[in-house]
């Protein structure tokens, strides 16, 4: 299969890329679905290109504009800001992000989630911007034109009804990056830049809930930058993660969790992934756990919360039920890690 | 020496030799069909059917004719002939006549000048289709009265048999256990690496100026039956059509068969009147499949006290999609291979090969053998479990006393299975460790034993007649180079260098010598295909067949030379020479035995040999001058350089050539029964594993540790070869074991790829320990049986029995993916029930799965799409899920 | 839609090539440079058998875009290693010649991609750990071999290269 016919722009500056998008975007309109259906054309911003290119290939995107980001310096490296944040550059790739001893050192649980993206080949590409941008994924929409047309059109793209949920109205593909969780956990923000110039949130509020509408990101806009705050270096954390093979496949599930932890539990926070349209920080994980000692039964708590949070549908291979007992089984076993 | 090597007394064959077309793997430089192109050349694409099961009422091409860079767009009723591999089940055609029955099943080829402009054609063109009702699961479509897939086959039965053999009630009543229970195995696919591909080109004949010959290269295992299909198809003599095999990146029996996409090249290159290269999508090569079948196996197995085993009775249903293929082979394999592994005296086979509306299974690794082998082995364990006997010892207590010829008509000569069974115990630790091994936690680890066997080629093919199965010419001209011509297909497997191997033992000249011009039905005499495991025993008997014919000639010439009888003449090491005579080679005296371990450097030799430069084209070439001088100068000798012994057998006989055939003999064709043709062999092989898995009590999830695989493969003529092979058949097992399924809704296959597939990455593949066990056939070739497939077969129920062992959950549904322990652990526990398995209990399967969620086609929910019968009312009943 | 000329540096040498936009690496190496030891395998960049190299550092050549790795107008950009540029000098390189002695390539099929990768590995790291040879093997996907022959071969390649350097007296780096 080749890929759809397209225009290639590379800017040097994100000054440049910001203008190049702007003028290629429609009416910027925060909350619009990024992809309406039948829409054609358009700009796309491609960085390590391990999720756009696929998906270009399978004509879930055929704009007329592909933005390489890659040669703008601005978005690279890793570095300590005065007052000791960690910014990393939306370019960084998965595999400098664990190898990074900073990180390793600091904040373990993004290095651990980073190391279990893909394989290790495609971490060399993926990008962290990438990740944290993920399209969401449903195996009714991560499937090639001719596919999509035997099995009629969906919500996501081109259609407007939903097989995992038939009858429903909502896009329920889920989300499925590995890195967000721990990002999460980590009460991390990031920096956008925008035609108005940079704006900061935190991770939390980039993302909608939607399957299909992913995130609060403008078409005009692009992730500049990811900011670790200080607070939660050296949080203690884990991240579980499941998969049929021990390499290159999506997470079907999966569990962050960070702790602050002498004796008793400071704060904690646990954020899932895969199993919703977006990834999640557990609502009241926070409270239950803090100020308490960690034991069995108190992870067992945490971990109900966990699975009623997830939502897992038949977006992908094995079975909501399965996936949500597995949230259960991994939050439980990655705080006693992290807490242990 | 390795643990692996051969013991006989051998120069070439025994030891690990690199594959002779090595280097162009490993530099790139070897080309597969997708890598070759043409001036001239377009590309295909197919355009392929939507729906599960419909008519074509209008099929309307011109808006993709009328795209600029499109050349021709190819229809069903440009080549409407039917086709089939099997005789008995020629009912495909290249492109979609009237019916589809598949989603997925081919409608039209674009042919365009490239792949670009081909895809924007198929978009152009318009099909009307009027859906027909689609049979999905098997069960449901041997119901079936009306709407069949193929008219000629009522209830969707593409063949059922019903075999006895001795009195299987007495067998039963005679018995003090009985166990019975249905089995379920998914379906699998072979995922080769390198997708289909074929390319097609027409000559200009030169009396007529019309297109001639045809000349076809494709990724295939069987280039003559590619051959006589494309003549059938084409309406052409077989004489005009040439079929080349360039490298192949495996085929598992996905390239068993001719594929639409190969018929379809050559109907496109005559239309286009350019040379058409297709090569398959991902996707496509799933649609294409020819798989393994779900199965339903419905087992009784009845056994003594002592565990000996009185009578096996099998209902096998197989889900064998909407075209025949191999399926009639396939189901009668399911039954005939009950037998030759173990004594069984009484026997009931009840055989269904059903048609439904989804890619057409076919022959995978194991060929009809491996399902079912997964429920004998389980029920294998549960019995043994009943009657407290460990699985070796139930095992062994039922072995064959071969020579012997089993219920079902299989001779049974070669047997090493017992020593395959002693090997895996001993290694593995058994004993010792089996049922004691410590659980860490939530997780608890176990083992497993399996056994399993496989043919070493079909004893009669496919093709019913009396013609060898395989043919083989060497010619061997005065540089001293031989060329072998073989028919044999290297698909990966390594024939190419097998051939050569058994070529050099038996002319006693270096590998290097030895030239090997395979698959390429201009050049290379008739080989049937590498399928059923036959080439090296086939094969390999006809190239030493004709290296034999042609050493005879340089013999009689040598004797002469060395002026001793023929029986004396030794060919060995490069030389020639006579029986006890002292060699001498220039500068020193070495023995022949010494001579040989100079030339064939094993494996693990210095990069770049400086290993004493075997005569070879060079020298071989400033020799051929002076050699007549230096002959009669030199008078009598006792020892000949290859080059001379060659040189002096063409003086005298002329050109040197020799030929061999093989053909399996009589008393291995099996019995006279209808269904009597599948499951005999001229030999088998056989294998024991044992495996070692945890399984995690809280996830479900299964890590396979460690495999010990032992494999009886007569002779390997190869170890390192041998090795690669057995490991690759476990590690396939494992697979299908553990991970691999394809997922259905409705006919719509919800994985058609790589990523969804999940074939096993390095990550979690374990270490798999091999021993090869050479029984040593009395026909094979150097004693050679098969050793590519039979291993395959008995690791999932070796993984299956140590889940057992570790956890004592009895999985009856394959594969052990980690809801479906999770869900036979619940069981066990009586934990509340989750919805883990759509409603199918793994330790007691009903039916088949499927995924959830709703398709449109039989979905609930507002229709769209412009094809969806609902909107059409032609389709009423639209409940999903 | 109308072509652009591109350079781009494949194995040393540099090429002058005109392209679609939406071309990949891959397309552009197997067509324009017929360089067809990259294969194309599964379409969803989830097998390897793509692999090249990228500045040195193992990528998947069909999830990249041909005009991404285009130089610059001053000629600066990334050199690409293809399985064409793994041999030294006409003869095999080391993990070359024991992949094939190992039996590490079967159909071969794959082996391009392994080759790719595995020598980015000992590239980097002339003594690694069977652990992360084996995540190393992980990005590649293949049908044949079950990987445990591969391992021997990288053991054997690594022996080779050890033997060899102490034969050129170089030592280790
Ligand atoms: C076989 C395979 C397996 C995979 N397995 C995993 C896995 O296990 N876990 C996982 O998390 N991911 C996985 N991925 C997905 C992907 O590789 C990673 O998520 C990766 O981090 C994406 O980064 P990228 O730079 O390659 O993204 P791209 O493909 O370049 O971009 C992804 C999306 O983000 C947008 N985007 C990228 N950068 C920015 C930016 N700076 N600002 C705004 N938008 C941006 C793009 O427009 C696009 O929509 C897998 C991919 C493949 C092919």
């Amino acid at each position: 299969m080749s890929l759809p016919e397209f225009k290639f722009v590379r800017p040097q500056s994100l000054s440049e890329a910001v203008a190049i998008l702007q003028q290629h975007s429609p009416a910027a309109d925060p909350l619009a679905p990024r992809r309406p259906p039948e829409e054609r054309g358009g700009i796309e911003i491609i960085a390590g290109g391990t999720d756009l290119i696929p998906s270009m290939r399978q004509r879930l995107f055929e704009p007329e504009f592909v933005l390489d980001i890659r040669a703008i310096r601005e978005l690279r490296g890793i570095r300590e800001v005065p007052g000791g944040d960690l910014e990393l550059g939306a370019l960084t790739t998965l595999t400098e992000i664990e190898r990074s001893a900073i990180i390793r050192q600091r904040y373990p649980v993004l290095a651990e989630a980073a190391r279990t993206v893909a394989s290790p080949v495609i971490r060399n590409m993926a990008t962290i911007g990438g990740n944290i941008c993920l399209d969401t994924r449903c195996v009714w929409y991560n499937q090639s034109l001719q596919w999509r047309k035997s099995c009629g059109f969906c919500i996501k793209k081109d259609g407007d009804l939903c097989h995992v949920a038939p009858g429903g109205q909502k896009c329920w593909a889920a989300f499925s990056a590995d890195t967000p969780p721990a990002l999460l956990c980590l009460e991390a923000e990031i920096e956008i830049a925008g035609p108005a110039g940079p704006r900061r949130l935190p991770l939390s509020e980039l993302y909608t809930g939607e399957g299909d509408a992913r995130m609060n990101l403008r078409r005009n806009e692009i992730l500049a930058r990811i900011i670790l705050p200080r607070r939660t270096a050296n949080w203690r954390g884990a991240y579980r993660k499941l998969r049929i093979r021990g390499s290159i496949d999506y997470p079907l599930a999966g569990v962050a969790v960070a702790i602050e932890n002498n004796g008793h539990i400071q704060q904690a926070n646990i954020a899932i992934t895969g199993v919703n349209p977006a990834p999640v920080l557990v609502k009241r994980a926070g409270g239950l756990l803090a100020g308490k000692a960690l034991s069995e039964s108190l992870a067992a708590e945490a971990a109900d919360l966990a699975a009623r949070t997830a939502k897992p549908l038949t977006t992908s291979a094995l079975t909501p039920e399965y996936r949500r007992e597995i949230v259960r089984v991994f939050t439980r076993r990655a705080l006693m890690e992290a807490g242990g | 020496m390795a643990k692996n090597g051969s013991n006989g007394d051998f120069s070439v064959i025994g030891k690990p030799v690199a594959f002779v077309d090595a280097a162009g793997k490993t530099t790139g430089s070897g080309k597969y069909t997708d890598d070759l192109t043409m001036p001239g050349m377009l590309v295909g694409k197919i355009l392929h059917s939507p729906l599960p099961h419909a008519r074509i009422k209008r099929l309307d091409v011109s808006g993709a004719e009328q795209l600029e860079g499109v050349v021709a767009v190819v229809v069903g009723k440009d080549a409407p002939n039917k086709y089939g591999i099997l005789p008995v089940g020629h009912d495909e055609t290249a492109l979609a006549v009237d019916k589809v029955r598949y989603i997925g099943d081919n409608v039209a080829c674009v042919c365009a000048v490239d792949e670009s402009t081909a895809e924007r054609a198929l978009e152009l063109i318009d099909v009307e289709y009027e859906p027909l009702p689609a049979y999905f699961d098997p069960e449901e479509s041997m119901k079936a009265e009306r709407d069949l897939i193929h008219e000629q086959r009522p209830h969707n039965i593409e063949k059922d048999y019903h075999h006895v053999f001795g009195d299987p009630d007495a067998g039963f009543a005679a018995s003090d256990v009985i166990h019975e229970a249905r089995y379920i195995a998914n379906e699998v696919t072979h995922a080769a690496m390198e997708p289909h591909s074929t390319l097609a080109a027409f000559e200009i004949d030169p009396q007529s100026g019309e297109p001639g010959r045809l000349t076809v290269w494709s990724s295939t295992q069987v280039p003559y039956y590619l051959q006589h299909k494309l003549s059938l198809v084409l309406e052409m003599p077989m004489s005009q059509i040439r079929v080349i095999k360039p490298l192949v990146g495996g085929g598992f029996g996905g390239k068993s068969e001719v594929i639409p996409l190969e018929i379809i090249a050559a109907v496109a290159a005559r239309k286009a009147k350019a040379p058409v290269k297709i090569t398959y999508t991902r996707e496509e090569v799933f649609w294409a499949h020819r798989g393994r079948p779900r199965t339903i196996i419905d087992l009784k197995v009845g056994a003594k006290r002592d565990g000996s085993l009185q009578a096996v009775s099998a209902r096998v249903v197989q889900d064998g999609g909407a075209y025949c293929s191999y399926g009639v082979v396939t189901i009668l394999y399911s039954g005939a291979l009950l037998g030759a592994i173990y004594d069984i005296p009484n026997v009931r086979y009840d055989g269904y090969r059903v048609l439904t509306n989804k890619p057409a299974c076919g022959a995978m690794r194991g060929h009809g053998t491996v399902n079912v082998r997964f429920a004998f082995e389980s029920a294998f364990d549960e019995i043994a479990s009943k009657l407290a006997l460990d699985p070796a010892e139930i095992r062994r207590r039922n072995l064959l006393k071969p020579p012997a010829i089993t219920v079902n008509g299989l001779r049974v000569q070669s047997y090493g299975l017992p020593e395959c069974i002693d090997r895996v115990i001993e290694g593995s630790g058994w004993g010792a460790r089996k049922g004691k091994l410590q659980a860490q936690g939530s997780v608890r680890r176990g083992m497993g034993l399996g056994c399993s066997h496989y043919v070493s080629g079909a004893a009669n093919s496919i093709i019913r007649s009396d013609m060898p199965h395989s043919t083989v010419n060497i010619k061997i001209d005065r540089d001293g180079g031989v060329v072998v011509y073989t028919g044999a297909s290297d698909i990966g497997q390594g024939s190419d260098t097998m051939v050569a191997q058994v070529a050099a033992e038996v002319l006693g000249c270096t590998l290097r010598r030895v030239k090997v011009i395979a698959a390429d039905t201009d050049l290379t005499p008739i080989d049937i295909g590498s399928y059923s495991s036959r080439v090296t025993f086939m094969n390999g008997n006809a190239t030493l067949r004709a290296a034999e014919d042609v050493k005879k000639q340089i013999v009689s010439a040598a004797a002469r030379k060395l002026g001793c009888p023929p029986e004396d003449v030794v060919m060995r090491g490069d030389l020639v020479f006579r029986r006890g005579a002292s060699l001498v080679e220039p500068g020193r005296e070495q023995s022949a035995a010494e001579i040989l371990e100079a030339k064939d450097a094993p494996r693990g030799g210095p990069v770049s040999s400086n290993a004493p430069t075997v005569s070879g084209k060079v020298e071989g070439q400033i020799l051929r001058g002076s050699l007549q001088q230096k002959r009669k100068e030199e008078g009598r000798r006792d020892q000949l350089t290859f080059e001379e012994a060659v040189v002096a057998a063409i003086d005298f006989h002329g050109a040197l050539s020799g030929t061999g055939s093989y053909a399996p003999p009589q008393e291995a064709r099996g019995g006279a029964f209808k269904g009597s043709g599948v499951g005999p062999s001229p030999a088998y092989s056989y294998c024991a594993q044992v495996a070692e898995v945890s399984v995690d009590e809280d996830t479900g999830e299964v890590a396979v540790h460690k495999i010990w695989a032992a494999h009886d493969c007569g002779r390997a003529l190869n170890p390192v070869s041998v090795e690669g092979q057995v490991i690759g058949s476990v590690w396939m097992g494992l697979g299908q074991a553990l991970q691999e399924e394809m997922v259905w809704k409705d006919g719509l296959l919800i994985n058609p790829g790589m990523l969804g597939y999940c074939s096993p990455s390095a990550a979690e593949s374990p270490e798999i320990e091999c021993y090869i066990v050479e029984s040593v056939d009395p026909e094979g070739p150097f004693g050679a049986k098969e050793c590519s497939e039979g291993s395959l077969a008995a690791t999932i129920p070796a993984i299956s029995n140590a889940i057992y062992d570790a956890c004592g959950i009895r999985l009856r549904e394959s594969p052990f993916t980690p809801e479906r322990v999770l869900a036979a652990l619940r069981e066990r526990d009586q934990q509340k029930k989750l919805n883990l398995t759509e409603g199918v209990s793994p330790t007691a399967p009903e039916r088949f799965r499927e995924h959830g969620g709703a398709t449109w086609f039989a979905g609930k929910g507002p229709a769209r799409h412009e094809l969806d019968p609902a909107r059409t009312g032609r389709v009423s009943d639209v409940t999903g899920d | 839609m109308k072509k652009q000329l591109i350079s781009i540096r494949v194995n040393g040498r540099t090429h002058e090539i005109a392209i679609a936009p939406s071309q990949l690496l891959l397309e552009c190496l197997r067509q324009d440079l017929g360089l067809t030891g990259s294969k194309r395998a599964c379409e969803d960049s989830s097998c390897g058998a793509c692999t090249v190299l990228i500045g040195g550092t193992p990528m998947l050549s069909c999830a990249t875009l041909a005009m991404s790795v285009a130089l610059d107008d001053d000629g600066h950009g990334p050199e690409i290693t293809t399985v064409e540029g793994i041999a030294e000098h006409g003869s095999l390189a080391a993990i070359q010649k024991a992949y094939g002695d190992w039996g590490g390539a079967q159909c071969g099929f794959c082996t391009p991609g392994f080759m790719c990768t595995v020598s980015a590995l000992l590239d980097h790291n002339s003594d690694p750990s069977e652990a992360e040879v084996r995540d190393a093997l992980s990005s590649n996907l293949c049908r044949c071999t079950g990987y445990m022959q591969m391992y021997q071969a990288v053991r054997a390649a690594i022996e080779a290269e050890r033997k060899g350097r102490a034969a050129a007296g170089t030592g280790t780096h």
